[in-house]
């Protein structure tokens, strides 16, 4: 990994990660929202006719759908002040090399290529609004596998493109998903076909670069009959002084006997208003696994979602939060159980200190069809200091027969005895405080690639040593 | 009489009752025009359908006059009226606390309730008091097509220690009807209240009830519903713990079958530190029963070294009973220990089996595991009389 400055993250991007790289666009949409703006969008990226009329029926929806009156405060955000669509260079970077100087430069603070050099298959990084850089392993192509960004994907595989797309999450699901399908941009496209493991974990970086710029891209992942990927999405942003936001949808078809692993390390920087509608589909015997941690960002509302559609479905949510000071993580998961014989999990950890506020917030469905399901919800809460907050709000709807459902929450502070612990073997406060806190997490920690995980545990301890006195 | 302006000043002069009461009833009757009926759009009536209850159709009072209370011979000072008399005779008492905790502006069934109230009970214990007997209100309906809304105001002097009981009875099945049973609890310093309510109306009534107790410094309050009757049950129970060492125990238990809906929502309110609550609502689901279980922890700023639990379990005994469980935290407080748990599930085949491998019936098999169930909260019914009537009409119902 790069050697890294040790800084407060959350406020030193810029001696952190260096960010702040000149704006260089080839194209720049105007701010704000209207029927022109995403014809314009649609237009630049010369898309199909049909694509067209569901972005502007989409504008439509997102135009009549109220705000949400749960969960966090969104009065604040500002619809016209938002650039819509950027595209930083003109065509995709085949190669590394191929990169604009100061993307790469970007990416090298990140440590982008050393991670590559060590086991990632393929690089989608998402530069502004658009995938700049794609690269994808011989390997992956031979086997069938389709790894590209999801602008791509709809010009060069048009008819799976368009029988999965929005099929997961359509447009009037929520208002945030009517806004990202009316002005989508990036994102990545996979398609792994019947039989194929892919053994290496696929990972996109994610980035905003531009002061109240939008980021709304679409992921849209087919795991076919008895496949397996697993996609790292990482996200890490420049600190400015205006809100962005950020609202992506990312949609999951994982069919019979596949499985889908789904990663997330959300690090926004605390500006960053993180509205994201994610969702999964399970087929028979199918499983679908949700790793989401959220440590960055000033507002995330987050609920990845499994609908376990046929007999033998399972579904798994994994889901950290950490809340610093201003920052609310509205974070959890939603299990809908539609057939029989299904079961899930919710695990999720969450942290607060300095003022900041997690909320656990999760649904289990049981359809009357839903015979036999199981369903089980634990929730742990870890108040760092008395100005912190933190929240459950589990709904638990039971209207099948014979299934059976648990949740469990705890709310605690770290536990003067394991300090106490800790320290009678002459480690400080601060370090202890630190060790219970990766402790806490760890559940999580280790599901990570060993890369991640290095990070997340480094991430904490920036953060714990900015707090403890 | 309707529920019009001109019946709440009926009902108020009917007892000759003082000013200030008709100005709250008034006041409150406003509410009541001016709130909408609660729609499935408000977060804690999503799953509660109040579409099909036109209240106006209940505006026959079954009890204008007010029911009066029985009355056991009580130790010198307490007082225990029909809380229209107590309005007259002690208003200095009553004027600041009627209505402080369950609010006529919640929502049109509050108001409703606190325009047109009649009947219901005043007990005040005072400084230093203990009743060895349990106190025993029962609220009757003899009839369909009416309205009996009952409220029950319990006033508990510092360190005060008694038992009280609210019995909801339906005297056979009867039509439909409105029915509330609304309480305030006052625990003075040190007081120790044992409250039960034991709703059983008729099948067909829609009962809409508001508990909500207040508990002053080392206080302790074990208050237990039982909720068996009515076609439509929704009670709020609430407790503020807002003196340092109260501690309140909310338990409850319900069995609902044929088409019963019971709601229930909760709030265990922790407003100042080393407060302590408990609760624990058990329930059994038959037919095609549907429970809806949504309960909130607040621990506030300032309420360090607070404890509180949380759990709600439910025994779905059929295919197409429906339960649903919220259990809710909202933390302010970092040194604070809370915890929650909500089950959902059928009877364990294992228990079953083990039953029956002993010969035992299925259908007595599954009452036992009912009664099972039951019994480690029943132990938690704070008097041995509430207790005995409990495990009888338990007992009945199962059968």
């Amino acid at each position: 990994m790069a050697t890294v400055p040790k800084v407060d993250v959350g406020t030193d991007y810029k001696e952190k990660y260096g960010f702040f790289v000149p704006e260089d666009f080839v194209f720049k949409a105007k701010r704000g929202l209207n029927p022109e703006i995403v014809k314009e969008i649609s237009w630049m990226k010369k898309e199909p006719e049909w694509m067209l009329k569901f972005r502007l029926r989409s504008l439509e929806i997102f135009r009549k759908k109220p705000m949400p009156n749960w969960g966090a405060d969104l009065s604040v955000i500002d619809f016209e002040n938002i650039f819509y669509y950027l595209k930083a260079s003109d065509k995709q970077s085949k190669s590394w090399e191929d990169l604009p100087p100061d993307i790469k430069a970007t990416y090298d603070r990140l440590g982008v290529p050393e991670a590559e050099r060590k086991f990632l298959a393929g690089v989608s990084a998402q530069y502004e609004s658009e995938v700049v850089y794609h690269s994808l392993q011989e390997e992956l192509t031979k086997k069938g596998v389709i790894f590209t960004d999801t602008d791509s994907a709809l010009r060069d595989h048009p008819e799976l493109f368009k029988e999965y797309f929005g099929t997961v999450i359509p447009p009037a699901d929520n208002k945030f998903s009517a806004l990202n399908s009316a002005v989508w941009s990036g994102g990545s496209f996979i398609y792994v076909p019947k039989g194929v493991r892919v053994d290496i974990p696929l990972q996109a970086y994610f980035r905003i670069n531009a002061e109240n710029m939008g980021q709304f891209e679409r992921t849209l992942i087919i795991c076919d009959e008895g496949s397996f990927v697993h996609y790292i999405e990482g996200c890490t942003a420049p600190i400015y002084t205006t809100d962005s936001l950020h609202s992506a949808v990312v949609e999951i078809i994982v069919k019979k006997n596949a499985r889908c692993r789904y990663t997330t390390i959300q690090n926004w920087s605390t500006n960053v208003f993180n509205l994201v509608t994610k969702r999964a589909m399970a087929y028979a015997d199918a499983t679908m696994e949700w790793v989401d941690g959220n440590l960055g960002s000033q507002i995330t509302m987050k609920y990845p979602s499994v609908y376990l559609m046929e007999p033998g479905a399972k579904g798994d949510v994994l889901s950290v939060a950490f809340a610093g000071k201003g920052q609310h993580q509205d974070a959890g998961g939603k299990m809908i159980h539609v057939a029989p014989n299904t079961t899930s999990t919710i695990t999720s950890k969450s942290i607060s200190k300095g003022g900041g506020r997690t909320s656990y917030r999760g649904h289990i469905k049981m359809y009357p069809d839903a015979k036999n399901s199981k369903s089980f919800v634990k929730c742990d809460a870890l108040l760092l200091d008395d100005e912190s907050r933190s929240d459950t709000y589990p709904y638990n709807d039971v209207d099948a027969e014979n299934v059976t459902l648990g949740h469990e929450a705890t709310v605690s502070k770290v536990s003067d005895e394991q300090l106490f612990y800790l320290m009678s073997r002459g480690i400080t406060r601060s370090e202890a405080e630190t060790m219970i806190v990766n402790g806490f997490i760890e559940p999580f920690t280790k599901e990570l690639p060993l890369e991640y995980a290095v990070e997340l545990n480094r991430l904490i301890q920036l953060e714990m040593e900015g707090s403890v006195g | 009489m309707g529920f019009t302006l001109e019946a709440v000043e009926e009902i108020a002069s009917l007892h000759g009752e003082p000013d200030w009461l008709r100005k709250s009833r008034r006041s409150a009757f406003d509410a009541f025009e001016r709130l909408p009926m609660p729609s499935r759009i408000d977060e804690e009536w999503r799953r509660t359908d109040v579409s099909g209850l036109d209240v106006a159709r209940f505006s026959q009072f079954e009890h204008a006059n007010g029911s009066g209370p029985r009355r056991p011979t009580l130790p010198k000072g307490v007082i225990y009226e029909p809380l229209g008399v107590a309005v007259q005779n002690h208003p200095e008492l009553i004027r600041p606390l009627l209505f402080s905790q369950v609010s006529a502006d919640r929502d049109r069934f509050a108001a409703l309730h606190a325009a047109f109230f009649t009947g219901g009970t005043f007990l005040y214990v005072p400084d230093g008091v203990v009743l060895e007997e349990p106190i025993l209100g029962q609220h009757f309906s003899h009839q369909g097509g009416t309205a009996v809304l009952p409220h029950t105001l319990i006033v508990a002097g510092r360190g005060a220690r008694f038992y009280y009981l609210d019995e909801y009875i339906s005297e056979g099945e009867e039509a439909a009807g409105y029915r509330s049973g609304s309480a305030e609890i006052f625990l003075g310093e040190g007081s120790e209240v044992g409250y039960v309510a034991i709703q059983k109306w008729g099948r067909n009534a829609w009962h809409l009830a508001d508990q909500r107790a207040r508990l002053e410094k080392d206080s302790k309050l074990r208050l237990f519903n039982v909720t068996l009757g009515a076609r439509f049950s929704k009670t709020r129970v609430e407790a503020s713990l807002v003196g340092q060492g109260a501690d309140a125990e909310l338990k409850a238990i319900y069995f609902a079958s044929g088409e019963q809906f019971f709601d229930f929502h909760t709030l265990q309110d922790h407003q100042v530190g080393n407060t302590r609550s408990d609760l624990l609502f058990k329930g059994a689901l038959q037919d095609v029963a549907r429970t809806v279980y949504a309960g909130l922890i607040r621990i506030e700023k300032g309420a360090a070294r607070s404890d509180a639990y949380q759990a709600n379990r439910n025994l779905v005994l059929s295919d197409h009973a429906k339960a649903t469980s919220i259990p809710m935290l909202e933390i302010d407080n970092n040194d604070v220990r809370c915890t929650h748990g909500a089950t959902v599930g059928p009877v364990d085949p294992q228990h079953l089996f083990y039953l029956r491998s002993r010969g035992i019936p299925e259908a007595t098999a599954k009452r036992m595991i009912v009664q099972g169930f039951f019994g480690d909260v029943l132990e938690r019914i704070p008097f041995e009389q509430a207790r005995r009537l409990v495990e009888t009409e338990l007992e009945a119902r199962l059968g």
